[in-house]
């Protein structure tokens, strides 16, 4: 195995492609993320969140892929998106004064004085539901990645020094 | 020939005629009409002289509801009641009312506490001199009320996050305990 080969190289076409499209990767998958208006999903729009990251990881390499999608805000965003889909619940559960409405986004009463109950509904969904699966979606994603990615880079020092 | 190739042959015909005697059945896509989107055909028939006065006045007759309670859609099985007042009979309409002027629509109020309106539940129809008792599938419900309930155009978006609520926030932990699972396998300590 040649080492000069496994040496990281800039290249100036790639990189300056993706530093243009990431961002507007970026800004389409929050334009799938919320489904409500249009197509797409919670689901879909996580996924091209997090081919955004993994193509700037990709070009970059893991340790400036690190900076621009820190450890803490990974594991915060996979557990908050969650939480924001059971806490859309709890909210129905809470102003349902008691009631069996979890889930139920009708009954979340604050909401539905302003924009009714369809509205309500539609609402919640668009801006607690969607958002939470995508932001799970894309954490988990990146997070993954990015263990592959150092299971590799490892085993490839190993390598080199046996 | 070989005798495995001679095998693999009739195995893969096989196979073929299967796939040609499914998709006989699948209806094209979007057609919203075909049985299998719109409704199931229940084991009901009912000979139709003197019930379809009746239907037309807006009263199920006595024969065909011990049917329908018969095969089990009834209140053991906590299905909704075919009482007095709790249905309503109509033409049908809306989006699937394709085959209007051969049946009647069935509408029951399931007691909800939000969106209480009259559900599409039966569809009778009359063929032949018999009564013939449809059941709606589900989506229709989607389908036709999705913008009125829940201010959203896409119907699938809603089926998913709204309707099916439940399913969707249990995948999503699917997804968050995979996460957790990768991060437990393979992550080497020192490397955050």
């Amino acid at each position: 195995m040649n080492p000069d080969t496994q040496v990281y190289k800039r290249d100036i076409i790639i990189e300056t492609t993706a530093k243009v499209m990431v961002p507007l990767i970026l800004v389409f998958g929050m334009y799938v993320m919320i489904g409500t208006d249009g197509t797409g999903g919670g689901f879909q729009g996580g996924c091209i969140l997090a081919g955004a990251f993994i193509l700037y990881v990709t070009v970059f390499g893991t340790e400036e892929g690190r900076v621009k999608m820190p450890e803490s805000w990974n594991a915060l965003f996979t557990s908050f998106g969650l939480y924001l889909y059971d806490g859309s619940g709890q909210l129905a559960l809470i102003f349902g004064l008691g009631t069996a409405q979890f889930l139920n986004y009708s009954a979340v009463w604050p909401v539905a004085n302003v924009v009714g109950i369809a509205g309500a509904r539609g609402n919640l969904v668009a801006f607690m539901v969607s958002i939470g699966i995508a932001l799970t979606v894309m954490a988990a994603f990146v997070s993954q990645f990015f263990d592959l990615a150092w299971k590799e880079e490892e085993e490839m020092e190993a390598g080199e020094e046996a | 020939m070989k005798l495995t190739s001679l095998m693999g042959l009739i195995v893969v015909l096989l196979l073929l005629a299967m796939f040609v005697y499914i998709v006989e059945d699948v209806p094209p896509f979007g057609e919203y009409n075909s049985p299998v989107n719109k409704y199931i055909k229940l084991p009901i028939s009912v000979d139709a002289d003197g019930l379809v006065a009746s239907l037309d006045a807006g009263v199920l007759p006595a024969e065909i509801k011990n049917e329908i309670e018969r095969i089990g859609f009834n209140k053991e099985n906590y299905y909704p009641t075919l009482e007095e007042g709790n249905y309503e009979i109509k033409e049908p309409e809306g989006v699937f009312a394709v085959d209007s002027g051969v049946g009647w629509d069935v509408l029951i109020h399931e007691g909800e506490i939000y969106f209480n309106q009259p559900v599409k539940y039966y569809f009778i129809k009359e063929e032949n001199g018999k009564l013939t008792v449809y059941r709606y599938n589900w989506p229709v419900r989607i389908i036709e009320f999705t913008e009125e309930e829940t201010a959203t155009i896409d119907s699938v978006t809603s089926g998913l996050a709204d309707y099916r609520g439940y399913d969707t926030m249990f995948e999503e932990t699917v997804i968050f305990s995979g996460a957790i699972s990768v991060i437990m396998l393979l992550r080497r300590r020192g490397r955050l």
